[in-house]
């Protein structure tokens, strides 16, 4: 009883709370002209705020990526919307499918930007769309919020240190993949010391690409003796992998590093499974966290997963942090599933947005322009159902992540992350700091 | 590994070659580039799909049997339509024509997909689980590509039995020969046309079915069959059954073991053999 | 008399109109519809190109865009590995020049073919070129494609500029000077010996081989013009664009290609430019407006092949001869 007392409005009431007081701190450390503050008193627009969502909602990646991310967006401008909306102007959410290639996509963005002049664009699960949308930020002058992606060179320049930020408008409200990769390496070397080989299958685009440089300079760091003994880069989409599996079983990797999502994720299992691979290598998925839930009680065990950050459905444990209670009973109530990870990237994206605007709401009196929110979005740090997460400088946002293996147990109808097992790595050990490449700072580690 | 990356290129040489034999039969006989052929190999796949996750409750391996049969009737169907309405106004005109028609075709049936089964992927894979696999020179392999080779090699031999021994078959090998004699001789090129696209519609749905319990049914399923179709098209010579054959094994090998030993540049060494034997033999392996 | 008559040929006052028009552009219509219509304009120098080989020379080609990409990947790669060459001065040179080879070399194995092997052996080419661009991702950078940032023009650079207003200002007169400039030198080559020669080839290969026409050799000279005109068409989208993928050099989009073609009318010399201009607007708009947009798309092609098969100005120059013939006669 006394859990239900803490109960998800309190909860959410000082969570806002607390973004508003940080927000006015953060307007006290400067980030905007004092000059802006005193002049201006300016008015609501009285229409709703055009939020512009896209994520997959055909093809392979709908099911298990883009119609999850879909629903949160969906759930939260309608909680939103309850609660009064974004300093009173209520949320119109127009969602975009984000099929049909990054020069569809490049097309679209324009078309939000420029025609349909939308307030905000928060979106994209693939790392190509991003690459390719994100610098359209500033050359058109809109808002881009990157939800989901995980390319490490989104942000970062060509040599360390680099300027920061590289889009002025464009922001990512997560970690990059080197969480994900460094994340794993951490954790086989702590729980997988013995192993001898590794090969890595990953999707041949900058996600796979940079996924696997990753791990494999964090390897190379951690676990010098590990040898490589073959990757193989299967396009996105693919829908036959039995040459890549049988490849991969000629190769015998001990470990096999993984990077592939949505529907090639589970494509991807499923022949594994049929074929025997499972059996002879161990699987480390970057981003294994949703495909359990999808695949169900036939999911392997004993795979190494990572939940691209702390999302994960029982963590933080509900008694400890009621956000994720919260959010995992409402999205359950509503959709009969689970949230995967795509759902919290979702939540973190939206809240952002509103907590950037109340910040430099407050500050210049009235709807802030885009400028302003961007400013106001550097140095947020806001709670979210998997705990904390900050923008920085850089307009990325650092997580910690979270590491398991898969295991059955009887209270779920697939196998879910053993307890026992469960290793979280606190952001600072996961993400280069600002201006340094992620791969030049890993290998300045002391080993 | 060796037995396993061979029998991978035969598996998939199996189903292209399914694909690319319709292809073929329809350009020898209509002298037509059937450019949505793809998406017939799709629409037998997604309703393949569809009838297996119906009846896949405790279900045996012959839930096969419906999805194939179904599978293979829909893209007939859908073949019948497309000849009726949209080949036949296009016997007497252009080329250029005939293959837009076909691409008009491409484009509506991959909505028509969506409409009918929505944009999301589907699994069917209960026949591939429920085969299990079996023992290859100590390799587990799965039961179920074994059976799609065998499937593909009776279809094969009954296609090459029905063209050498019935009227039917050699009429139209006749018209994919010469088509003016052909005409000449009095036979009704028109039904026979009709006939051929049925078969190779058939072909194709039958080839998707076949394949989907393997894989996901999704929207651009055919894109890549159809690509690898026309390579084997090329390589073996147009409107060649045997090339069709030899084309798909080459195929098929190519990318098993292009993934096997050089996985960077698979695809384009496919393009490439397909481009060497056009400068040494422009006319295709078998073509005339 | 005549002369003055000549002077005030309806062709002439249309194309005043139209050049005026082109020009005040920018100042008529949103960013958004302005650069709608660069678009449009860029296909619209690819599809004169590709009109050489359909509708004058009897080739109908299903993998142009293999040269497009070779144009549009010129720019992108030269942004890429040489940004001190990022002028517009040096990269049309440039993308002319990587167009012709590629051209040359594909034009030279497809040219000994014709009618349906011609077609599919262009498109089997141009995959070659597409799985090249796709695997080969250290360098062109794969699936992701390349972002084409704003060129300079004679050590001017437009920096500080967003793209939009780049596009609708310098960019947009370049880009209708190009044009007209694709436009008049097309003209002369339809009209020039050459063009005649090629279209004594398209409507009978023997005689025009009996009357000394080297068949083989006018019909590479055609791919390759028409090759150029694509690479032109690429390598001035890429800077509308911003960014090019490997997906224009899939026989897919060689398909729209055609269609443009096809939806003006491949029988009227300005019919490919009606056709790109309406095509663009058709596909962004039918994508605006429906999940199933290519049933739109597609279900219009076939309704144009059914009914209107001399495309949208084969069927205005039909009705207007229709027009046209009773006045004559009454004058005569």
């Amino acid at each position: 009883m006394t859990k239900k007392e803490i109960g998800r409005r309190d909860f959410l009431k000082k969570a806002g709370a607390a973004g508003v007081a940080l927000g006015s701190a953060g307007i006290a450390g400067g980030y905007i002209t004092p000059r802006k503050v005193a002049a201006q008193k300016r008015a609501i627009p009285k229409g709703p705020i055009r939020m512009a969502a896209v994520s997959f909602l055909t093809g392979a990646a709908a099911s298990p990526f883009g119609i999850p991310g879909m629903n949160t967006y969906q759930m939260m401008a309608e909680q939103y919307n309850k609660q009064g909306g974004i300093l009173g102007r209520k949320i119109e959410l127009l969602s975009y499918d984000e099929a049909g290639g990054v020069d569809a996509q490049v097309k679209l963005s324009r078309k939000l930007i420029l025609d349909d002049q939308v307030d905000v664009t928060l979106g994209y699960i693939s790392s190509a769309n991003c690459k390719a949308v994100l610098p359209l930020s500033d050359e058109l002058g809109g808002l881009i919020m990157a939800y989901d992606c995980g390319t490490h060179e989104l942000m970062e320049g060509t040599t360390s240190p680099y300027k920061t930020p590289k889009y002025s408008l464009g922001f990512r409200t997560k970690a990059h993949l080197g969480i994900d990769n460094i994340g794993l390496a951490l954790y086989i070397k702590k729980y997988f010391p013995d192993i001898k080989t590794m090969g890595g299958i990953n999707q041949d685009y900058a996600w796979g690409r940079e996924s696997w440089l990753i791990f494999e300079t964090a390897m190379k760091k951690l676990m010098p003796h590990v040898k490589v003994v073959g990757t193989w880069w299967p396009p996105l989409g693919t829908t036959d992998f039995t040459a890549h599996i049988s490849a991969l079983m000629g190769a015998k990797p001990d470990i096999v590093h993984s990077s592939l999502w949505g529907g090639d994720a589970v494509t991807f299992s499923k022949q594994a499974q049929g074929m025997g691979l499972i059996e002879r290598s161990r699987m480390a998925w970057s981003r294994g966290e949703p495909y359990p839930q999808e695949v169900g009680k036939e999911y392997p065990e004993e795979q190494i997963i990572c939940c691209a950050g702390t999302h994960y459905f029982l963590y933080p444990p509900h008694d400890k942090w009621p956000l994720n209670k919260y959010f995992v009973e409402e999205y359950r109530k509503r959709y009969g599933k689970y949230p995967t990870y795509p759902c919290y990237h979702a939540y973190q994206a939206i809240a952002v947005y509103k907590q950037a605007v109340e910040k430099a709401g407050a500050l210049v009196g009235g709807w802030p322009t885009i400028e302003e929110i961007s400013k106001a979005v550097v140095g947020l740090s806001i709670q979210t159902p998997s705990g904390h997460l900050m923008i920085r400088e850089d307009h990325n946002g650092i997580e910690d992540v979270l590491v398991g293996v898969s295991k059955m147990t009887p209270d779920f109808p697939f196998p879910i992350l053993d307890p026992q097992r469960m290793e979280v790595y606190p952001a600072h050990m996961v993400n280069a700091p600002v201006g340094i490449r992620t791969v030049d700072w890993i290998n300045s580690w002391q080993s | 590994m060796w037995p396993i990356y061979i029998l991978n290129g035969l598996y998939f040489a199996a189903f292209i070659f399914l694909i690319s034999l319709g292809l073929n039969i329809i350009l020898g006989v209509m002298g037509l580039l059937n450019l949505a052929h793809g998406s017939l190999y799709a629409i037998g796949a997604f309703m393949a799909a569809w009838t297996i996750t119906r009846l896949a409750e405790g279900a045996s391996i012959f839930i096969l049997l419906p999805a194939l049969l179904t599978g293979t009737a829909l893209a007939a169907l859908f073949g019948l339509f497309m000849e009726y309405f949209l080949i036949r106004p296009m016997y007497k005109r252009a080329l250029e024509y005939q293959l837009l028609i076909t691409f008009g075709a491409l484009m509506l049936f991959e909505d028509v997909i969506k409409m009918i089964w929505g944009g999301e992927a589907i699994y069917a894979s209960t026949p591939f689980v429920l085969l299990g696999r079996v023992n290859i020179l100590g390799n587990p392999y799965p039961a179920y590509f074994l059976l799609v080779m065998l499937l593909a090699l009776v279809v094969g031999v009954l296609i090459w039995l029905f063209m050498a021994k019935t009227r039917i078959g050699v009429m139209l090998r006749a018209i994919s020969l010469d088509r003016e004699m052909a005409t000449a001789m009095g036979l009704k090129i028109n039904r026979l046309g009709t006939f051929s696209f049925v078969l190779g519609a058939a072909l194709a749905g039958f080839s998707g079915a076949l394949v989907v319990p393997t894989t996901p049914a999704l929207l651009g399923f055919g894109m890549e069959p159809l690509i690898l179709a026309f390579i084997v098209v090329v390589m073996g010579g147009l409107g060649s059954l045997k090339g069709a054959l030899i084309g798909s094994l080459v195929v098929g090998q190519t990318r098993s073991l292009g993934i096997a030993f050089f996985p960077e540049i698979e695809l384009a060494v496919m393009f490439l053999i397909a481009a060497a034997i056009l400068v040494a033999k422009p006319e295709g392996l078998f073509g005339r | 008399m005549a002369q003055l008559k000549s002077f005030v040929r309806p062709g002439l006052i249309i194309y005043l109109v139209v050049i005026s028009g082109f020009l005040f552009l920018p100042r008529i219509v949103s960013t958004f519809n302005l650069i709608l219509f660069q678009y449009g304009i860029t296909f619209a120098i690819v599809a004169l190109g590709f009109n050489l080989l359909l509708g004058y020379t009897g080739l109908l080609s299903f993998g142009h865009g293999a040269y497009f990409a070779a144009g549009a990947y010129g720019v992108a790669m030269t942004a890429k590995y040489f940004p001190d060459l990022f002028s517009l001065e040096i990269l049309i040179p440039i993308a002319l020049l990587i167009s012709f080879l590629i051209s040359a070399i594909f034009g030279f194995v497809c040219v000994r073919h014709t009618k349906i092997f011609f077609a599919i052996l262009a498109l089997a080419l141009s995959m070659l070129l597409y799985a090249l661009l796709f695997k080969f991702y250290h360098l062109t950078g794969g699936s992701d494609g390349l972002y084409v940032k704003i060129p300079m023009l004679f050590g001017h650079t437009f920096a500080n500029m967003r793209r939009p207003q780049f596009l609708s200002g310098f960019y947009h007169y370049f880009l209708v000077g190009m044009f007209f400039a694709a436009y008049i030198v097309m003209k002369c080559i339809v009209n020039s010996p050459f063009g005649k020669a090629l279209q004594a080839i398209r409507d009978n290969e023997v005689r025009a081989e009996l009357i000394g026409i080297r068949v083989r050799r006018y019909r590479l000279y055609a791919f390759i013009i028409s090759g150029m005109y694509s690479g032109l068409g690429g390598a001035l989208w890429g800077f509308v664009n911003g960014h090019v993928t490997p997906d224009v050099s899939h026989w897919i989009f060689s398909g729209e290609l055609v269609y443009m073609t096809l939806l003006g009318g491949f029988g009227v010399f300005a019919g490919p430019v009606v056709g790109a201009l309406i095509f663009n607007f058709l596909k962004l708009y039918a994508m605006g407006s429906t999940e199933y947009w290519m049933f739109i798309i597609g279900a219009t092609l076939i309704i144009i092949v059914l009914v209107l098969p001399g495309g949208v100005a084969g069927g205005l120059a039909r009705l207007a001869s229709r027009i046209k013939q009773p006045s004559d006669k009454g004058a005569a």
